[in-house]
């Protein structure tokens, strides 16, 4: 009898640490993710954009860059070409933006003209509040 | 009944033969395992069936496989998207009208190189080498060190004395080679962290690519072959790359506490295993 | 305790214990591979419960199940818990199965009266082998691709309707984005309540027929069932079954600890690319020995003809054993078709490999 009543405490132990540790994550697992983005944001002022050029940021530690399309007004894009990660620049005269690491290139709209980018460029949210731009 | 299923039993036996193992396996894959979308047929590559013939010049003949085994046609980057030309159709493979460029002259080198790899064409042109090249027509372009068509992935072993001394002495190149090696240690073993990492299942792509500009931005840095530049920049290069091995270390720590908490539920389990066992011997 | 009084005065519930776990005995003589079924429908538990699970976050498109696969991986807490126990245990339970089809073939047990629980059985081991060709294609890596395109592939050797069999299959001539919603709904929609139902079938037939008896030592005729009331009661079965599923589950952590990339090489973290074909597919260990049978095989009909036969012999082998002999190793003839059949299986296995 002791010997039994002495196992049944140890499997109801381990049996109960068991459960506890497959429950434990399947209630992390379950619960809802925190909050995904930081909600920062990056204020610059209309003039900080020239004419027919191009401004680089950068937000939350992401390298962004800031552009006037005609037509459409201000645009944003991350400036992590979509091939292995270098940073695009924007060339003012051909109005492209180029990666000077395999010369991928990308249009205005940040669709792919050539190279090997498979992906456009992602776009970062941009709003006007009257003479400000936000970034974010 | 019995001789029914028995001859059945050989037939099944009898149809498998060992022999001839390799043809058909050959066979199979090229059936079952090659088969594509409708519209979609293999692309033929008339520029290394003709280099690879017997009317070609022996010096050119020796292209294709050297060509293979590049970093190049790992990435998918064959003949034409360099030299130009229609890569399937044998009439106009090297046709002008098809952007057929041919080789480029020694000077047209790194013009030929750089129209993709544009950072480093920038950086070259400003250097000593890229100077000497347009004012004297002798330099070492991108073919000296890296090769025309079997290209490796660049090391700092490039930098040698065999390689270095053609037309000045080593010491300039040695301590350009001392100022990158710190820097290159980082890499290298930054590198191998991500593989490692990758090969136990965690792909991290925004590390990766993070990694990829850092090291992309700092090897196009020393094609300026500017030292005081190199020294002046190495702090910086050694920060970012730090950020990015503490993160890399996280994710390590969490390959290690997902071992330990299976080895735990392991145990846990054996022991469970052990305890119900021992409750079935208990005679009830 | 006043819980088990209000539920038993209105389904008499602890009778129904009773009844089910003392009442009924069980011959002392079973042996520990009688433990194995039970080990194999726990396996499908842990399948469909981590399924389940792993439901809330994938996302069964070409264009986000890889990447819901990687987020469920390495963002979601635990994620990893269940996934690696989703992919394993599916490879282990296929194993039981395995084990448990080899044991009761040789102790004989499919004879009569018990030829319909074996061939639900093996209508089970195939289901439970399409959950696996399924499920494979799901996180859409360049494993799971490839892999599917060779499986896929297979039915065309059937004359007339092959192609139009494996069309069906993948939904179109190739591996799409078509192909993978219909084995998503396989997997998750069709399958789980057909082998569910099969289950319970073959449960019924089993406590119907009575549990069969080894047959060495046999005491009394072949038709002895171990249902015994000089036996012990189930429940105490239970807990050697119960024994053997705590050990499946150590095994099961133990690989998940110490060999987490046994069943995730390289191609199974890269995201599919149908026009790049990796070094070296194979299908699943388990579909090796059929895959390496049809490559030795010179004619693709002859290869798929013979797998066809040997599955009906499979399915129907009770009708076809009718010797009322269960004890094998007073069979010669048998014992040796047996060992050199499974001798063949792992020999193709094996080189299935390479």
């Amino acid at each position: 009898m002791e010997r039994r009543r002495f196992l049944g405490v140890l499997l109801s132990l381990s049996g109960l640490s068991a459960l506890g540790s497959l429950i434990y994550p399947v209630f992390r697992f379950i619960l809802p993710p925190g909050e995904m983005s930081s909600g920062t944001v990056l204020r610059i002022k209309r003039g900080d954009v020239p004419q027919g050029s191009f401004k680089e940021l950068v937000l939350d530690n992401k390298p962004v860059i800031v552009i006037e399309v005609p037509q459409k007004g201000y645009v944003a894009f991350s400036r992590i070409c979509t091939h292995l990660g270098c940073l695009v620049r924007f060339d003012s005269d051909k109005k492209v933006f180029i990666c000077p690491c395999h010369g991928g290139t990308f249009d205005m709209n940040g669709n792919v003209l050539s190279g090997p980018p498979p992906r456009p460029l992602e776009r970062i949210n941009l709003n006007i509040e009257g003479e400000e731009i936000v970034i974010g | 009944m019995q001789r029914l299923y028995l001859a059945l039993i050989l037939l099944f036996l009898l149809s498998s033969p060992l022999y001839g193992k390799e043809e058909w396996k050959r066979a199979f894959e090229e059936e079952y395992l090659k088969i594509f979308p409708v519209d979609e047929a293999p692309k033929r590559n008339v520029c290394v069936s003709c280099h690879m013939s017997e009317i070609m010049r022996p010096e050119l003949r020796t292209i294709p496989s050297q060509w293979s085994k590049s970093w190049h046609a790992r990435n998918n980057i064959s003949c034409h998207d360099c030299h130009g030309g229609d890569p399937e159709d044998e009439k106009n493979a090297m046709s002008p009208e098809r952007g057929f460029i041919g080789k480029p002259s020694f000077k047209d080198i790194p013009q030929f190189c750089g129209r993709c790899h544009i950072g480093i064409l920038e950086h070259y042109m400003k250097s000593g080498h890229g100077r000497s090249l347009r004012l004297t027509g002798h330099a070492p372009t991108c073919v000296t060190c890296h090769g025309a068509h079997e290209i490796q992935k660049a090391s700092i072993e490039i930098i040698n004395e065999k390689l270095c001394s053609k037309c000045h002495s080593y010491e300039r190149a040695k301590t350009m080679k001392q100022a990158l090696s710190v820097t290159e240690r980082l890499i290298v073993d930054t590198d191998r962290a991500l593989s490692t990492l990758k090969k136990k299942g965690m792909i991290l792509e925004k590390e990766n690519e993070e990694f990829f500009r850092t090291h992309a931005e700092f090897r196009a840095l020393f094609h300026t072959t500017d030292v005081k530049l190199v020294k002046e920049r190495t702090e910086e290069f050694t920060k970012r790359l730090g950020v990015i091995e503490t993160r890399l270390s996280h994710y390590f720590k969490e390959l290690n506490f997902r071992r330990n908490y299976s080895i735990f539920l392991t145990l846990l389990f054996a022991g469970m295993a052990f305890l119900f066992y021992l409750f079935y011997k208990e005679r009830m | 305790m006043k819980i088990r009084e209000f539920i038993d005065e209105r389904i008499a519930f602890s009778e129904l214990i009773r009844s089910q776990f003392s009442e009924y005995r069980v011959s002392e003589r079973l042996n520990i591979f009688y433990t194995l079924g039970f080990v194999a429908l726990a396996g499908f538990i842990v399948q469909f419960i981590t399924g389940l699970f792993l439901l809330i976050y994938y996302i069964p498109h070409p264009q986000y199940a890889f990447q819901s696969v990687q987020r469920i991986m390495n963002e979601i807490p635990y994620g990893w818990l269940i996934r690696q126990v989703h992919v394993v245990g599916s490879n282990l339970m296929v194993a039981v199965v395995f084990l448990h089809m080899f044991s009761v073939f040789f102790m004989g047990s499919y004879k009569k009266p018990r030829e319909f629980t074996w061939f639900i059985g093996a209508t089970m081991l195939f289901l439970t082998l399409t959950f696996c060709l399924s499920g494979y294609l799901l996180p859409w890596s360049q494993l799971s691709y490839w892999a599917t395109t060779i499986v896929s592939n297979l039915p065309t050797a059937f004359p007339v309707v092959g192609d139009c069999l494996a069309d069906t299959l993948r939904g179109g001539k190739s591996v799409t984005g078509f192909t993978l919603s219909r084995f998503f709904g396989l997997h998750v929609a069709l399958l789980p309540p057909l082998l569910s139902f099969l289950i319970a079938l073959h449960i019924f037939l089993i406590r119907r027929t009575g549990i069969s008896l080894p047959p060495w030592n046999a005491s009394e005729g072949m038709k002895g069932s171990g249902q015994d009331i000089e036996g012990m009661p189930f429940y105490r079965f239970m807990v050697k079954e119960l024994s053997m599923v705590m050990l499946y589950l150590a095994v099961l952590f133990f690989i998940i600890a110490f060999m987490p990339t046994l069943f995730l090489p390289e191609d199974a973290n890269t995201p599919a690319d149908p026009s790049k074909t990796p070094e070296h597919i194979r299908p699943e260990w388990y579909f090796l020995a059929p895959y390496e049978m049809l490559k030795l095989i010179p004619s693709k009909f002859l290869g798929i003809t013979a797998q066809l036969i040997f599955v009906i012999i499979f399915l129907f082998w009770p009708f076809i054993d009718k010797s009322p002999e269960r004890n094998i190793l007073k069979r010669p003839v048998l014992l040796w078709t047996f060992i050199g059949v499974t001798g063949l299986w792992l020999l193709l296995t094996v080189l299935g490999g390479y």
